[in-house]
């Protein structure tokens, strides 16, 4: 019976590396639950997404942190599964991190009702539920960029903007999920008031076949078509769209579409898309330079030095510069250590906080989580994401309509 | 030694068709059970909500499924769907009014009478085609949870379950909860236990092993089959409802999707076909151990003993674990209660090297 | 009449793009007796196989001819070390198994190579083919005609000496033995075969969507058309290919609009249901005689 005593052994190892895996630290920075799905439904963004977000907080390290305090990100796979997000939430906790981001819908959705029992902050920057916006009912969760929802009235106004709502033909083609339905509400809204058509179509998930619901579309004859999927089902719509005769103009898509989508379609083919954006993409501004500078040139970055400055490492980076002036924040009004409420605290004073110009001016209050919900449209040209818009935020009452609804219907808890 | 036979002679049928004939076994149990009762105070709350309460509702879940898969001897690969129709169930019966406790059994009635259409495909097919018809079933039932919003709860489709007592003690605690999915999953293993010795039991593990020689000594293949799927579902819509208020307290599609059927699927077989402590084995290895490898390798990356990509880092879990489901088919197709009852049966005659069973 | 038309082809184009995720199931499950459950990561392995070579400056020929023979011997080795020792196990433990594989190729495949979606550009162009006011897609259009062709390869493959002998191995192991076939060997090609048939599923398809880890999603359109034709049938990965993809795309495409949801998965469930339940064997495949 040798392999009994070779089995107990290894147990043995295994339980004695777990401790060695849990080590204390020392002193205590401030930290971060970046608990991700690196390996399911999210991985077209989380690797870069993750890259910018890490990057962002070992340049404020090497700059000497916020008043001497530093900070740490406890990164996790959660594979888009609600237990393994449950157990790496609750242990991060334990180790004393005061903000979370998921980037996955189950996952968040399941830890709400934690995250506002715990009193610790968790933001859903571009994703997550849109009424969590309403600062009084999700006192703890933070959207702070723009929902759904204001994507969708932003991608509305440029159409307003540049030709006209009135009169026109607009179709949503969406991935048939609760992420893809989001938008309808709000653009229905929007249809009444601005008199034009609306119609949603719905194509299977995971979108990597789509023919038969563009045959549809095109006989609809769309002025304008908004796309609204994620990751492998990008591309493909975008092909679909322009096989079927809708110049690439106009076609605008929700915030995911990104470099990698570009390659998959072709750059030549791309030119002229448009679609939404949070957060500018490119290296030229300050803080992406300090980043290259002080992070990625000194061998500390967390990735492959090619994504940075791509949209979604672009997007990490703004959320940890929200986050980290939210601590900046929290610790001058209230001072050391820094907790959930206090954070919470910072975040409610960001002010036209523009993360020196890589992302329009935020202002979140009690109220607004969303802060402001502004953004642009960008177009590609051939190179690169060129903005064709300014910041700005639109329509924001109708949006304000189906946040309020949401948080009710929250309330009585769905 | 360690288990005493010397001396252990049964005199009455009672005794010697006990659970337990072994005293060591008997003090196993109840070792194991006054800990499981005492966990509350002793664990951190991380350990109990993180690790204990899941690894037990999903034990209820694979004890439920090894009923039918490891008893009946018919596969389903869309259980989750059946657990989703108990959770949704009893959250929008207690959102009506019913008293929890009969929410319960009605999350249970539902799945079992909706389940139990699952096993109308079992009485027409059996083996890889059953997998693929019960397969189709959780896609079908996955969408009319998805597209009917009077199901999934609006727009955002999370449905939050209402705060309920069971008993008259309220489920706001974490030990309350933790009682309730105990009790729960102690009431399905002593359930499981017993049913092996009834003749539906026997009946089942006759269908099984052939379900023509079972019908030709007088076992109505039809009627059993049916039952088999009725008291499995109805024990899965429970443990469904418990994993929703319990655990998640906030449904979406999510937690109940495809993947789920096939890691409770892998529960069951990786503990081993038709054995409790299979189940628990089960459950705690496929869920616990993708967690246990995330924060091992995470740990072990921080502590500098090997230095490689994030995206590799996350994806290490995944192949370890994968080689692991490998690995225990490979080397021991009868899952971890077979290699349990190797070192049952080492010790058994221990400080002796074979035993004669 | 013109959209209906536009549905059935490009539905039926579609279809056959399944039918090369489904021939490579069908190959194994015809000789072995396994349903390879990991079949639609054994396409995504094969995708990320012929990127990684077409990236490292290959032709997208010589890539593909290296990455059908790198695929091959993953095959070969899959069914030396991990299938063969399997034989004599109940089915479910061997789809357990190839589930398993799957959760092991989705971790090695985006792991080692990296999860954001790779492209794959096979250089076909964008324009669809039209006729009258019927769009045709092209990157379909070729899928599908590869697809013909391999299917087409396959009923051949079958008719030679070494396909006979295949054959033989599918009637029944021990008198295949019995008569001097390796039956080790004879499944071990088959699985080198369904490696080959990967490759062409993956570059197709992820020239269309992109190499990632959603092309083991293949494999639930790759079940209902197995389903659909019959299990171990090759002209079945034809007709229910093509069937699979017509319904999946003209009832959606009437549908939809009226539920307000995407319905292909409905109907491809559907499929998979009322083919076990009116015809458990498909429409191709060899009814099992059971006996006590």
């Amino acid at each position: 019976m040798k392999w009994i005593r070779r089995s107990v052994l290894a147990t043995a190892l295994i339980a004695g590396m777990a401790a060695t895996g849990a080590a204390t630290a020392q002193e205590q920075p401030i930290k971060f639950g970046l608990l991700q799905d690196f390996t399911a439904v999210y991985t077209f963004v989380t690797g870069e997404y993750n890259q910018g977000q890490r990057d962002y907080l070992t340049l404020i390290n090497e700059e000497g942190g916020i008043d001497g305090h530093k900070f740490e990100a406890i990164v996790r796979d959660t594979g888009n599964q609600p237990q393994r997000g449950i157990e790496a939430y609750n242990r991060a906790k334990e180790e004393g991190a005061i903000l979370f981001d998921f980037l996955s819908t189950p996952v968040s959705r399941a830890l709400v009702d934690s995250v506002l029992q715990d009193a610790v902050v968790m933001i859903t920057p571009v994703h997550g539920r849109g009424d969590a916006s309403d600062g009084e009912t999700f006192p703890y969760v933070f959207p702070m960029m723009a929902t759904y929802w204001s994507q969708a009235t932003v991608l509305a106004k440029y159409i307003e903007d540049n030709g006209g709502l009135e009169g026109k033909k607009i179709a949503l083609v969406h991935i048939d999920s609760p992420f893809g339905r989001e938008p309808i509400p709000v653009l229905q809204d929007l249809a009444a008031e601005k008199k034009f058509e609306f119609q949603a179509f719905a194509y299977p998930s995971p979108g990597n076949e789509q023919s038969a619901t563009w045959t549809e579309v095109r006989r609809y004859r769309p002025d304008h078509v908004l796309i609204w999927g994620a990751g492998g089902g990008q591309p493909v719509s975008v092909r679909e769209a322009i096989r079927n005769g809708i110049p690439a103009e106009n076609i605008l898509s929700v915030v995911w579409l990104a470099e990698t989508d570009v390659a998959n379609v072709g750059s030549d083919t791309m030119k002229g898309v448009k679609r939404f954006e949070a957060v500018s993409t490119g290296t030229d501004s300050p803080i992406l330079q300090r980043i290259k500078e002080k992070v990625v040139d000194k061998g500390l970055g967390a990735g492959d030095a090619k994504n940075v400055g791509t949209s979604y490492y672009n997007i990490g980076v703004a959320t940890m510069a929200v986050a980290v002036e939210a601590a900046r924040l929290g610790l001058e009004a209230e001072g050391a250590p820094l907790t959930g409420a206090k954070l919470k605290a910072g975040f409610e004073k960001v002010t036209n906080f523009d993360a020196e110009g890589l992302m329009p001016p935020v202002t979140i209050t009690a109220q607004d989580h969303q802060g402001g919900g502004a953004g642009r449209v960008s177009q590609w040209n051939g190179e690169a994401w060129e903005p064709v818009s300014e910041w700005g935020a639109a329509y924001q009452d109708i949006v304000t309509k189906e946040i309020q609804q949401g948080a009710a219907a929250f309330k009585q808890g769905n | 030694m360690f288990y005493r036979l010397a001396g252990v002679h049964h005199t009455r049928y009672e005794t010697a068709r006990a659970l337990w004939p072994v005293p060591a076994d008997r003090w196993q149990v109840a070792i194991v059970a006054l800990l499981a009762l005492a966990a509350p105070f002793f664990l951190s709350s991380l350990y109990l909500g993180s690790y204990l309460l899941p690894w037990l509702i999903w034990s209820a879940a694979a004890l439920s499924l090894t009923l039918l898969m490891g008893l009946a001897g018919q596969l389903h690969f869309g259980f989750a769907a059946v657990m989703a129709i108990g959770a949704y169930s009893s959250i929008h019966l207690a959102r009506f009014g019913v008293p929890f406790e009969l929410a319960l059994i009605g999350a249970g009635l539902t799945a079992a009478v909706i389940g139990s259409l699952f096993g109308a495909a079992a009485l027409r097919v059996k083996g890889l085609y059953l997998v693929m018809a019960t397969l189709a079933m959780q896609y079908l039932v996955d969408w009319v949870i998805i597209n009917v919003p009077a199901i999934s709860g609006g727009a955002q489709a999370t449905l939050r379950t209402p705060s309920v007592s069971f008993l008259f003690i309220p489920l706001d605690t974490l030990s309350a909860r933790y009682y309730l999915a105990l009790g729960w999953v102690a009431l399905v293993a002593i359930f499981f236990l017993n049913v092996k010795r009834t003749s539906f039991g026997r009946a089942l593990v006759a269908i099984r092993d052939k379900d023509f020689a079972a019908a030709v000594i007088g076992v109505d293949p039809f009627r059993y089959k049916l039952m088999a799927f009725f008291t499995s579902s109805f024990m899965g819509g429970v443990t469904g409802a418990v994993l929703a208020f319990c655990y998640y307290r906030a449904v979406t599609p999510e937690q109940f999707s495809f993947n789920v059927s096939i890691q409770l699927v892998a529960m069951v077989l990786v503990g081993g076909l038709g054995s409790v402590i299979g189940g628990f084995l089960g459950a705690g290895f496929v869920l616990l151990v993708p967690i246990i490898l995330t924060n091992l390798v995470a740990g072990m990356a921080a502590a500098g003993w090997f230095t490689v990509s994030s995206n590799l880092l996350a994806h290490v879990p995944l192949m370890i674990y994968g080689a692991l489901i490998i690995g225990f088919l490979l080397f021991e197709p009868l899952g971890l209660a077979k290699i349990y009852d190797n070192i049952r049966k080492y010790f058994l005659v221990w400080p002796f090297r074979h035993s004669r069973s | 009449m013109a959209y209906f038309a536009e549905l059935v082809v490009n539905g039926a184009l579609t279809g056959l793009m399944y039918s090369l995720a489904a021939l490579g199931f069908v190959l194994i499950y015809k000789s072995a007796g396994v349903p390879n459950l990991a079949q639609g990561a054994v396409v995504m392995i094969a995708g990320y196989v012929v990127w990684l070579l077409f990236s490292l400056g290959l032709s997208l020929f010589l890539a593909v001819i290296l990455g059908a023979a790198i695929m091959f011997a993953l095959g070969l080795l899959t069914e030396r070390f991990l299938l063969r020792r399997m034989v004599g196990q109940p089915v479910i433990m061997i789809v357990m198994l190839t589930l398993g594989l799957e959760i092991l190729l989705r971790g090695i495949g985006p792991g080692f190579l990296g999860a954001a979606p790779k492209s794959l550009d096979l250089g076909i162009g964008l324009a669809p083919i039209i006729i009258g006011d019927v769009f045709i897609n092209r990157a379909y259009l070729v899928g599908g005609v590869v697809a013909v062709v391999m299917i087409a390869a396959a009923l051949l493959f079958f008719r030679t000496r070494l396909g006979t002998k295949l054959r033989a191995v599918s009637d029944d192991h021990v008198s295949s033995w019995a008569v001097g076939i390796s039956v080790e060997k004879a499944i071990g090609i088959s699985w080198g075969l369904a490696g080959i048939s990967a490759v062409a599923a993956g570059v197709l398809w992820g020239s269309v969507q992109g190499v990632d880890w959603t092309l083991s999603t293949l494999l639930f359109p790759a079940v209902a058309v197995v389903i659909l034709g019959g299990i171990d049938s090759i002209w079945g990965v034809l007709i229910g290919g093509l069937l699979v993809g017509i319904l999946g795309s003209v009832i959606p495409g009437y549908l939809d609009a009226v539920v307000g949801g995407g319905t292909r998965d409905v109907v491809t469930s559907l499929i998979i249901l009322l083919t076990i339940m009116i015809r458990p064997y498909g429409i191709f495949g060899r009814e099992d005689i059971e006996r006590i």
